[in-house]
């Protein structure tokens, strides 16, 4: 009995783990952004954020890979500077999963930054606290548990992400080769003992993400 | 010290007032909707007026000629909001020293503590908003206030959500902070005794714009339009024509009704607005004798029907010969304390002779809104 190859399983955890760190730190101020910001583009930049989840994700790739291909700016700046192409690395997969995930991420604080009473940030600015020191005091703290359930949904996107990152990162076995791809890979080779194994813990993995969100989610509307 | 002079539009509304306070409690009173909590807002600087100035102890922190729009950080004005907007997730201590990020920890202490006991706090530190009473939560808000020893109060309805006994307690409360320190404070209610009792200026708002502003005893008394009157319960309002002018009254025709009235610059025949407060009507005894007082316009009716208060009541009298042919059931407001009632047996004395003193008449004005 062939032993299978568990790489794919690490990679994917791997990537995903970043990916939900990169939406956090881009996801957060994007969705405090939307919420209480007040300016032109905002129903653009609302626009711009939820694209992701509406488009193929094979059309998401072919944006990718125009902006971090070779030719492309940002592959080109990458090049340049570092001598680093991003293209068929781990981190464009990473990329692709966060570009993916980032917009459950952004709805789910949203919604759990407009539940929170605007009263409660105008009295901390009375009391003089600067707006970093609000979001960081009253605004996160209120809205920790709907920013957990958007963040453990994002983390099952990223996971499960395919098409985007099959065309930006490859399918490069030992390097690239995420848990969909290997299971993608092995049916297409007629692997199907590897493939049922595959499937079972991508299955295993992504209820328990589920139900933990579920179970986050409830304690949120308590 | 503040001043203000702003204009602001929003869809459908449109707010234009001038307000001016030394270091005193100013109660702007009206009816909801109409602009009350918004001026608060933007003297707090958390709403932008479109244009104005706002200057708080001579120091402009709104301006919109020169492009001065302080952030309320900045503003050093202390905001009660009227759901006390505590922090839900912190403690009461914490709450209190919210805004004290800038002292050391044992000032922060010290101050929250000397609060503590001022406010009646002892023995909740530790808990949590939610588990405090109505008018827990109201004290731990107005420490929380007072903790950053703001230059102004701005007060949103801080006591309606309050019941009776405690609103009282607590306006005795802030009645006292005030004496003991002075500051400029505005509240905003739409109570009218809340208002008088704790204010010494009165500014009465309706529909975006100030229609009066001024010490409480002439805003309640002598009101300057039938709308006031009307806001402040002033509920004998009525439009008469001048019949003749004398050296010390006017003659007043209201309908059917002729009323002595003070004097004023009102010439013949000029349509006036004038008002009786309800408990400035006078039941006369049974015994008096009509003889001298004609110009304490007396006149026979009946109570049909009246209005029992607890403490008070108040009666709706209809004036015999149907003088001022209303449309309603009956002509005037009286209200009396509950034992002036029990002791004249209004409840089964129903006719009376009441009159309606000129001096507690007050001409308000050329008719008018």
């Amino acid at each position: 009995m062939s032993s299978v190859d568990l790489f794919p399983l690490w990679l994917s955890l791997r990537v995903a783990a970043v990916a939900t760190l990169l939406d956090l730190l881009l996801g957060l101020p994007l969705a405090w952004l939307l919420t209480r910001g007040k300016f032109r583009g905002r129903d653009l930049l609302s626009a711009v954020v939820i694209l992701p989840m509406v488009l193929p994700p094979t059309v998401l790739g072919y944006y990718l890979l125009l902006g971090l291909g070779r030719q492309g700016p940002i592959g080109r700046l990458l090049e340049g500077t570092l001598g680093f192409t991003l293209v068929f690395t781990w981190q464009a997969a990473v990329i692709a999963s966060c570009v993916v995930s980032v917009p459950l991420l952004v709805r789910a604080a949203q919604a759990a930054f407009e539940g929170i009473n605007p009263n409660l940030e105008n009295a901390a600015r009375t009391l003089g606290r600067s707006e970093m020191s609000i979001f960081l005091t009253i605004t996160v703290p209120l809205a920790w548990r709907g920013i957990l359930a958007g963040t453990v949904l994002a983390f099952a996107r990223a996971f499960g992400e395919f098409g985007a990152t099959l065309m930006v990162a490859g399918n490069i076995p030992g390097n690239t080769q995420t848990l969909p791809i290997a299971i993608y890979d092995a049916v297409q080779a007629g692997n199907m003992d590897t493939a049922n194994l595959l499937v079972l813990i991508i299955t295993v993995t992504t209820v328990v993400a589920l139900v933990a969100m579920s179970r986050a989610a409830r304690a949120a509307r308590l | 010290m503040l001043n203000v002079e702003i204009r602001k539009r929003l869809p459908g509304f449109s707010l234009d007032v001038s307000l001016s306070a030394g270091s005193e409690l100013v109660a702007i009173f009206g009816p909801s909707g109409s602009g009350k909590s918004l001026t608060l807002q933007c003297i707090a600087g958390l709403l932008k007026p479109d244009e104005g100035r706002i200057a708080i102890n001579g120091r402009p922190v709104f301006d919109s000629a020169q492009g001065i729009n302080l952030r309320p950080q900045e503003r050093k004005v202390g905001y009660l909001f009227q759901d006390y907007a505590l922090f839900p997730h912190l403690s009461v201590v914490d709450n209190i020293g919210y805004g004290l990020h800038t002292l050391s920890r044992g000032e922060r202490a010290e101050r929250v503590d000397k609060l503590l006991i001022s406010m009646r706090l002892e023995g909740l530190e530790r808990r949590r908003p939610g588990e405090l009473s109505g008018g827990q939560q109201q004290r731990v808000a107005l420490a929380r206030v007072l903790a950053t020893e703001p230059e102004m109060l701005l007060l949103d309805e801080p006591f309606s959500a309050l019941d009776s006994p405690i609103r009282g307690r607590l306006h005795a409360d802030l009645l006292e902070l005030l004496n003991r320190a002075p500051i400029t404070a505005i509240l905003v209610t739409h109570d009218l005794n809340e208002a008088y009792t704790l204010s010494q200026k009165m500014m009465v708002y309706d529909a975006g714009r100030v229609l009066q502003a001024g010490p409480r005893d002439a805003v309640l008394r002598r009101p300057a339009t039938r709308t006031v009157a009307r806001f402040t319960a002033t509920k004998n309002i009525f439009r008469g024509i001048v019949t003749s002018r004398q050296s010390g009254h006017l003659g007043v025709r209201v309908a059917g009704l002729e009323i002595q009235t003070p004097t004023g610059p009102y010439e013949e025949g000029e349509t006036i607005d004038l008002c009786i407060r309800p408990e400035e009507i006078m039941l006369i005894r049974p015994d008096r004798e009509a003889g001298t007082a004609v110009e304490e316009n007396w006149y026979h009716g009946e109570v049909v029907g009246e209005i029992a208060h607890g403490t008070s009541f108040t009666l709706q009298f209809k004036l015999d010969g149907n003088p001022l042919k209303s449309s309603r059931d009956f002509d005037l407001h009286i209200d009396l304390p509950a034992n002036v009632y029990y002791r004249l047996e209004i409840g089964t004395n129903k006719h009376w002779t009441v009159s309606l003193k000129k001096e507690s008449i007050y001409l308000i004005g050329p008719a008018g809104p």
